[in-house]
């Protein structure tokens, strides 16, 4: 027995680890090396005391010659070894006792520790200017283009727009080839919906389904600016107010610009007058086109009438608020807030075949006879597209 | 040997006496400063109401207010006594004064008596000190306006910006009724840098910056360096006409009050004005409540223009020119700069 005994290992005490960290793995690991170290002691303070014994039996037996009864012994020793068994587990069971509680202590002070930090965070006015800047209009305080759009929060909210295009309309788009790989063009689509989506729309369309393009911008009605909130989403998400100048510059700049002739008159008309386009402006675009060189894409969009069928305008109440037209739909205002959700109709666009105003002469442009009949013509192209559009279409919903 | 070195140089360089007016406000007394170190500028006239320009050494002073009755003549004799060829006119009020009448006299009756004087002086070349701000900050403004493209409309919103399209004016008169003599007008946009004090910066300086809910528009700023040497450009080249002086890029306020590292204190629409006008009126407000439209809608000006016309490009963007101030800012608050 002795000799089984000393033939056991004693640990090696000197790989204790650093103090250095406070992760839960370095805590096990010490808590480990420590109980090897108490067991490693009792180990070889029971080894020398059991040698004593031996040593002490044998002197006894030699000095006094009792006769040897070896059974008695054997049991004797037996039982000693036992009791000492019992009296190191008893040992270990209340050492890792006693680190386990501290262990526990040692959370609570963490969790307390965390507390705290959380309370000073809480009680310093920096966290509450974040909060306020978030609550307020945090998202529109990075930096700019020129024209005011904010990049990062195209990127936060393009998402939401996604999930318009593919899951909510399930836009389906086609000739999207005629959209030249680079250089400028100017977009020109119908306008309708109450709401403009349909400019976020094409946008969207051509991002996804494009293969290069990545900087179309839309013009927006002048009375979107008159507005707070609106009129700075509109500068931030990459609408432009439309303007002559300002398209000028898009286009010249090398930009994909999206335009919606019909203006106020397109988006606010009434629900039995869907899908028939209105007079186009003052040929403006042709003008613009002439001048700056640039394509013409004429886009039919055809499913965006039906999001928010206006049945009758309030046009005296709409003058006090300073809005164009305060529409009536079968869900607003009736339902509230509830009623400003669009209906989920599906959506087709089309993009025509460019055309190209570069055979008329610089003179071209003061003459007003030509540049209504150029608009007309552009007119009749995009109602001819919504017409195709408008033949393929089995449901309103289902498409 | 100094007095060679001076003829010299007057020999070289073709430049006559340069009258610069208003001389103890920002503008006139850095443009002489400018003068003062270019050795090509050899006969310099200060005029202004108040004091002379400290250490000047070829530099004349007279002492003339143009609110005075009379000044016209006055001014008349000193143009003609000093033979002046160019004169640089910026004694304008930096920030809306309290008494109306009194910016109307100086601005636009003052400008008149300036152009009068020049006309009998036989002036070859009037600089005139404007700003973007006449174009007033409108919804329907385009995100870029443009000198000969749209005519300023901030008369519609203010009468201190009125005061100053028709200064404006009284020099595009003198240039259409002599057409042989030059009129270059420089609107420059908001300046800021390390030195200048204005009502704009006064409200950047503020803890709390107020804002209007729901509106966040585009503001350009030009630095101060780069306002001088627009300055500089317009008296070395014969450029008529009216530029703009605007630094690259724009910023969206919120950005700019974050940058400040000020609190944006955002207020609602309604009873904005009237708070702006009481406030005003108890000299807390930095501007009178016909200026709030600029914290509402859009007011950016095209630097094309002088960049083709004038030779000018800025140095420092429209953020640079905000870190310029900010940091300036920031060392007046330990006193390393004297305020």
């Amino acid at each position: 027995m002795p000799e089984d005994l000393n033939k056991k290992e004693t640990p090696n005490l000197h790989v204790l680890p650093l103090k250095s960290k406070k992760d839960d793995q370095d805590d096990f690991s010490r808590l480990a090396a420590r109980l090897e170290k108490k067991i490693g002691r009792i180990e070889t303070e029971l080894r020398d005391s059991i040698s004593h014994l031996n040593k002490d039996i044998r002197d006894l037996l030699h000095t006094k010659n009792i006769a040897f009864d070896e059974k008695n012994i054997q049991t004797d020793l037996n039982a000693l070894y036992q009791q000492l068994e019992g009296r190191m587990q008893k040992t270990l069971d209340e050492l890792s006792r006693r680190e386990a509680h501290q262990r526990k202590e040692k959370d609570a002070v963490k969790v307390i520790k965390d507390k705290t930090s959380q309370l000073i965070k809480l009680l310093s006015l920096d966290f509450y200017k974040t909060v306020l800047g978030r609550l307020g209009s945090a998202e529109y305080e990075e930096e700019v283009d020129p024209f005011g759009m904010d990049r990062r929060l195209v990127e936060k909210i393009k998402p939401l727009f996604d999930f318009l295009y593919h899951k909510y309309w399930r836009i389906s788009v086609t000739g999207i080839n005629n959209i030249p790989d680079e250089g400028k063009a100017l977009i020109v689509a119908n306008h309708s919906g109450t709401v403009p989506y349909d400019g976020a729309m094409i946008k969207t369309s051509i991002l996804n389904e494009h293969p290069r393009r990545k900087d179309a911008r839309f013009l927006v009605e002048d009375f979107v600016y008159h507005m707070p909130i609106l009129g700075t989403f509109m500068y931030r998400i990459g609408g432009v107010r439309a303007c002559p100048e300002n398209a000028e510059l898009l286009l010249n700049a090398g930009h994909l610009v999206i335009v919606f002739p019909e203006g106020v008159k397109g988006i606010g008309k009434l629900y039995r007058e869907r899908y028939k386009l209105q007079r186009f402006g003052r040929g403006g675009f042709i003008k613009l086109c002439m001048k700056t060189n640039a394509p013409l894409i004429p886009v039919g969009v055809v499913g965006a009438e039906e999001i928010h069928p206006i049945m009758m305008k309030s046009n005296i109440l709409a003058k006090t608020i300073g809005v164009p037209y305060i529409p009536i739909t079968p869900t607003f205002p009736l339902l509230g807030l509830l009623g400003c959700i669009p209906l989920p109709s599906k959506w087709s666009i089309h993009f025509g075949e460019p055309i190209r105003f570069d055979s008329y002469g610089p003179k071209a442009m003061d003459d007003e006879l030509l540049i209504h009949k150029l608009s007309e013509k552009v007119r009749m192209n995009i109602q001819e597209i919504i017409f195709d559009l408008l033949r393929k279409r089995r449901s309103v919903w289902v498409g | 040997m100094a007095v060679e070195r001076k003829k010299t140089k007057s020999a070289d360089t073709p430049h006559g006496t340069i009258v610069v007016t208003g001389t103890s406000g920002f503008k006139g007394s850095r443009i002489i400063k400018a003068l003062e170190a270019d050795p090509r500028y050899s006969s310099i006239v200060a005029i202004d109401a108040r004091k002379p320009p400290p250490d000047t050494k070829k530099t004349k002073f007279y002492k003339l207010d143009l609110i005075e009755t009379l000044a016209d003549s006055k001014l008349a004799e000193i143009l003609k006594s000093e033979r002046c060829d160019t004169l640089v006119h910026c004694a304008f009020p930096i920030t809306p004064p309290k008494n109306p009448s009194v910016a109307h006299e100086l601005i636009s009756i003052g400008t008149l008596y300036v152009m009068t004087a020049c006309a009998e002086a036989r002036v070859r070349k009037v600089i005139l000190a404007s700003t973007t701000d006449v174009y007033g900050a409108f919804p329907t403004n385009p995100n870029f306006l443009q000198e000969n493209v749209h005519p300023p409309r901030g008369d519609r919103q203010s009468q201190f910006l009125a005061d100053k399209i028709d200064a404006e004016k009284q020099g595009l008169k003198f240039a259409a009724k002599y057409p042989d003599r030059v009129v270059t007008i420089l609107r420059s946009c908001t300046i800021l840098g390390p030195t200048i004090q204005s009502y704009k910066t006064n409200y950047l300086r503020r803890p709390f910056v107020t804002t209007m809910m729901g509106f966040d528009p585009l503001v350009q700023f030009v630095h101060e360096d780069d306002l001088i040497r627009s300055f500089m450009l317009a008296i070395e080249k014969d450029a008529p006409g009216i530029f703009n002086i605007v630094g690259d890029g724009v910023l969206p306020l919120s950005r700019v009050i974050k940058i400040c590292g000020k609190m944006n204190l955002r207020l609602p629409q309604m009873g904005f004005k009237t708070m702006v006008q009481l406030l005003w009126l108890a000299d807390i407000s930095p501007a009178p409540a016909s200026h709030v439209d600029f914290l509402r809608y859009l007011c950016v000006a095209d630097g094309a223009k002088a960049k083709k016309g004038l030779g000018f490009v800025p140095r420092f963007s429209t953020k640079e020119a905000l870190l310029s101030f900010v940091g300036a800012e920031r060392l007046r608050e330990v006193r390393l700069i004297e305020a």
